[in-house]
This record gives structure tokens, C-alpha cells and sequence, in this order.
């Protein structure tokens, strides 16, 4: 990976840090069974009844 | 007079069965506006015209001998860069002509030429799929068909413009964050992003797995459900790819609307959006009114967490699938795209997951609160007209990059979501720049939305852009 420069750096990780912490503040009470795959398992569900 | 590639793909498509049209008169007719228009346009990468007119040639000597291949037997059509499509490269719109290689060619594009379509070419995109302006540095910015100098809608740009100036009868995109919408918006045409796994991504480039979308774009909603009927459900190529049915949705599409429940958002989707935008939309919702609809103002859950989560699982997976070329070649990929892809490098295992998580519960909460109160939510695409390209992509990346990010705000909600959309024209500015409706349905209820985008197209002229 080539070395980005010290300002993009700095602007990337800014922008990470910004979103962890999004990520982290929203996640904070999900519960222990809630695991990515549910993703496809709500679609599913949330289909119409045939 | 009507010239043939006036024709909607339905129309041609019966003409053809009808022997009123030949695939080779079809096909040479595109090839013509291609080869009159494209010098502007730049919404092709690759013409293939040799190739094209023999697979036209022989299906014509099909035809004439009693077989008919399918539904789109003749029918010329052309797909966004990053489908592999067997004895074509495939670009991705970077500077590398072969970008991208698989073992097997694109089950969409395979399902749609074993249904007789004839393949015209390989569409321009923006580099990578990222971004939602148009532009390419490599293959030329692709020109909005209705107003030369703006904004084609990214990344399924070619796509768009091809289509709306009439060198395709249809083509298909890619949507990670409103690739097929966008484009479909701005340059006034239908197109479909489906539920997620409803279409497979097998012999496409993935730029995010869990957000990548297929679709088709095209000029009528019809020729959108055809497409779809053709190219969705199970593929065990693609392991996300749902085994649920594909209902018919072409045969329903002109059932009444009478009764369905349609959001008007309250919150987010009408914030900060032009006036013009905003009346285009509430004249949408008030056609379908008038044809039985039910309009419920609805506040919807604020957006803002799933699109976080959208963007820590865009950025991770897209630096870890295109690491070999931010590896090895940076120097030949944009500035803006680079910026983009380096940041990903930087996102921790931890905050993959936990955004994964988040995504599933927010879908569960989002499906069980709307779904629970109304069949579909209306909302605009895009913000505002699209814009002059020179204004949007002028400045520093940064800049660029929050443009990027503000123009496409009204669409990435839905990926995060895989929710079923279907994009729209929704009339035209004060200076005839198309402008876009969203019709968003429950998870696997394309149906709906079809019928829906089929009822506000009845009630409101279809236009085209001027040569």
C-alpha cells in the first residue's frame, strides 16, 4: 500500500473516527443475539405472504 | 414518423415476433445513433459491432426458420462496464481495459441473451462505481442527454444516458448507493434496484458485497418488468441470492392501485430538496390519489443510523476487494476515488461488525414500523435538477466528495435497507432537466412498486430528450 501523506491521513481518520463513534453509540444496546445475518432473515420475513 | 428506435424494448420486441422489425434493422439503427450521438454522449466504453450484428443476423435466420429465442428475441441491449460479458472486456471504468475477469459470464446478462437479446456493448460508468456525478477520467464524462454540460447521474451512467438518447432499448446497471437511480433520475428513464438477493451479483464486479444491487433501466415501466422477470431470482452462483419465487409482475401491472397505502415522509426525504422537487413528487402522490390510493403523511425512522452503518460496510469492503490496485496502481485511479477507497483501509474489524449488527436491527425496526402502516413510500431521487458537471466536480476532493455525498443522500438509505425501489421521471424542470421519483416497497414486493410506477406513468407524458 503506497503512504498516503500526512493530511489525508489525518482527514481519513477523522472520518473513521466519526463513524466508529456513530457506529459505537448506536450499537451500544443491541443484544447479544443480534448478528449480521439477520439482515437477509429480516428481508425474508418481511416479504409479502403469498 | 416513428423510427425504430423510438420504440419502447416491449414494442420492438413484438415487432420483431410480428416480422414487422428484423433484429438487424434494430440493431444497425442503434449502431447508427451510437455512432451520430456517442461523440458526445461518451455513454459506451466498448461498441460492438460486428459482434452485435452477427448474433442479429442469426437470430433473424431464427426467426425465419420458426424459432423464437424468447421474449427479447432481437432485441438490442446494452450493460454497465463491470459485467463480464464472454469475448468483451470489462474495464469498471478504470484505466485497465480488463479490470475485471471471471470465470463464468454475468448470470444477468447470460439470462437476458438466452432470452434472444442482442449485445451492443459495454456501458461507461464512474471509475470503480464510485461516485454520482458521471464523470470519468479515463472514458470521458458521460453528457446528460436532455441538457449537454450536466450531470448524467453516477455510476450507471452510460447506462442512463444510453438508454434516455435511444442507442439501447435497455440496459443494466449496479446500485451500492443509488447507482441505477441516480443516473435513472437524471437522465429521465425507469430503473430498478431490487430487493437485495433478488437479482444475482455472480460475474459482476462487486464494489460491496452486502450493499451491490442489479438491476435493470429502461424507457417504460414495462420494459423494467420484463427485464426484471428475466433476470431475477435463484442463482447458486451467488451465495446471498434469495430462493424465494419470482412472482409475474408484468401481467400486474395494470391492476387498480385502489386501496394501497401510500407515505408521503415527514422527515429527511423532503429536507433541503428544490421546491420544484418537492411539487414534482406531491404531484406524483396526488395522481395516484386520483386513481384510488390512500396518501398517508408518515415519519419515517431517521435515516441517519443506517446510513452510517452503510458507510463503514461500503468503505471496508470496497478497499478490501479493490486493494490490489490502491496497492500496485493508485496513481491510476482519480483523486476523489483514491481518497475514498484509502480511508477504507483504516476501518477496524470491530466496526465492520458492529455496523453489520446495527444494519439488521435497524432493517427489522424499519420493515416492522413502515410495512406495518403502508404498502410503499414515495420520495424524490435526487435533490435538485441535475446539476452543471463543471460546478459539482470543481474544488478541493474533500468538497467534491461532500457533494458526492449530498446529492445521493435520498437513495443510499435504501441499500443499507435492501429494500426494492423503483426510480422514476417525475416531469422536468423550468429548463427541461428531468427530475425523479422513488417508490420504495416492502422487502421482495417489486409487484407493488411496479404497479404503482405503471399507474403515476399513465397519468403523466411520456417524454424524451431531443437529439
Amino acid at each position: 500500500m503506497s503512504e498516503p501523506g500526512p493530511s489525508k491521513v489525518t482527514a481519513a481518520q477523522a472520518e473513521i473516527a466519526a463513524l466508529a463513534g456513530a457506529i459505537e453509540r448506536a450499537a451500544a444496546d443491541l443484544a447479544l443475539t443480534e448478528e449480521p445475518s439477520n439482515f437477509e432473515a429480516v428481508l425474508e420475513r418481511g416479504a409479502p405472504r403469498d | 414518423m416513428r423510427r425504430v428506435t423510438d420504440l419502447t424494448l416491449t414494442e420492438l420486441a413484438a415487432a420483431i415476433a410480428a416480422r414487422k422489425v428484423s433484429a438487424v434493422e434494430a440493431t444497425q439503427a442503434c449502431l447508427d445513433r451510437i455512432a451520430r450521438l456517442d461523440g458526445r454522449l461518451h455513454a459506451f466504453i466498448t461498441v460492438d459491432q460486428a459482434g452485435a450484428l452477427a448474433r442479429a443476423r442469426a437470430l433473424d435466420a431464427d426467426l425465419a426458420s420458426g424459432t423464437r429465442r424468447g421474449p427479447l428475441h432481437g432485441v438490442p441491449l446494452a450493460y454497465k462496464d463491470l459485467f463480464h460479458v464472454v469475448g468483451l472486456p470489462t474495464s469498471c471504468g478504470t484505466k485497465t481495459a480488463e479490470y475485471f475477469r471471471s470465470e463464468h459470464e454475468s448470470t444477468a446478462v447470460a439470462r437476458l441473451s438466452a432470452a434472444g437479446a442482442v449485445t451492443l456493448g459495454k456501458l461507461n460508468m464512474t471509475e470503480l462505481a464510485l461516485g454520482p456525478f458521471g464523470d470519468n477520467p479515463h472514458h470521458g464524462n458521460v453528457d446528460n442527454p436532455w441538457k449537454t454540460g450536466h450531470v448524467s447521474g453516477g455510476s450507471s451512467s452510460g447506462s442512463g444516458a444510453a438508454v434516455a438518447a435511444g442507442l439501447a432499448f435497455g440496459a443494466l446497471g449496479s446500485d451500492t448507493g443509488g447507482s441505477i437511480r441516480l443516473p435513472a433520475a437524471c437522465c429521465g428513464i425507469v430503473g430498478l434496484k431490487p430487493t437485495y438477493g433478488r437479482v444475482s451479483r455472480a460475474g459482476a464486479m462487486a464494489l460491496s458485497w452486502g450493499l451491490d444491487h442489479l438491476g435493470p433501466m429502461t424507457r417504460t415501466v414495462s420494459d423494467c418488468a420484463l427485464m426484471f422477470e428475466l433476470i431475477a431470482g435463484h442463482d447458486p452462483r451467488d451465495a446471498t441470492s434469495s430462493h424465494r419465487p419470482v412472482p409475474p409482475v408484468l401481467a400486474g401491472l395494470d391492476a387498480p392501485v385502489s386501496g394501497l397505502r401510500l407515505a408521503l415522509p415527514e422527515n429527511f426525504y423532503f429536507d433541503g430538496v428544490t421546491p420544484e422537487v418537492k411539487a414534482a413528487v406531491e404531484a406524483a402522490a396526488r395522481a395516484l390519489q386520483a386513481r384510488g390510493a390512500r396518501i398517508v403523511p408518515l415519519r419515517l425512522p431517521d435515516p441517519a443510523g443506517i446510513v452510517d452503518a452503510c458507510n463503514v460496510l461500503a468503505r471496508a469492503e470496497s478497499a478490501t476487494i479493490h486493494s490490489r490496485v490502491l496497492r500496485d496502481r493508485p496513481h491510476e485511479l482519480g483523486t476523489a476515488v483514491r481518497a475514498r477507497l484509502e480511508i477504507g483501509v483504516h476501518v477496524s474489524a470491530h466496526d465492520y461488525l458492529q455496523a453489520g449488527r446495527l444494519r439488521a436491527r435497524l432493517t427489522r425496526e424499519f420493515v416492522d414500523e413502515v410495512f406495518g402502516e403502508v404498502d410503499a413510500i414515495l420520495a424524490p431521487a435526487i435533490p435538485e435538477p441535475p446539476p452543471a458537471l463543471a460546478a459539482v466536480t470543481a474544488g478541493a476532493v474533500e468538497e467534491i466528495v461532500r457533494r458526492m455525498g449530498r446529492f445521493s443522500r435520498l437513495t443510499r438509505p435504501f441499500n443499507g435497507l435492501g429494500l426494492p425501489v423503483l426510480a422514476l421521471p417525475c416531469g422536468l424542470s423550468a429548463d427541461d432537466r428531468p427530475l425523479g421519483l422513488q417508490i420504495v416497497g416492502r422487502p421482495f414486493d417489486e409487484a407493488t412498486i411496479f404497479r404503482l410506477g405503471y399507474a403515476w406513468e399513465q397519468a403523466s407524458p411520456r417524454r424524451a430528450p431531443r437529439d
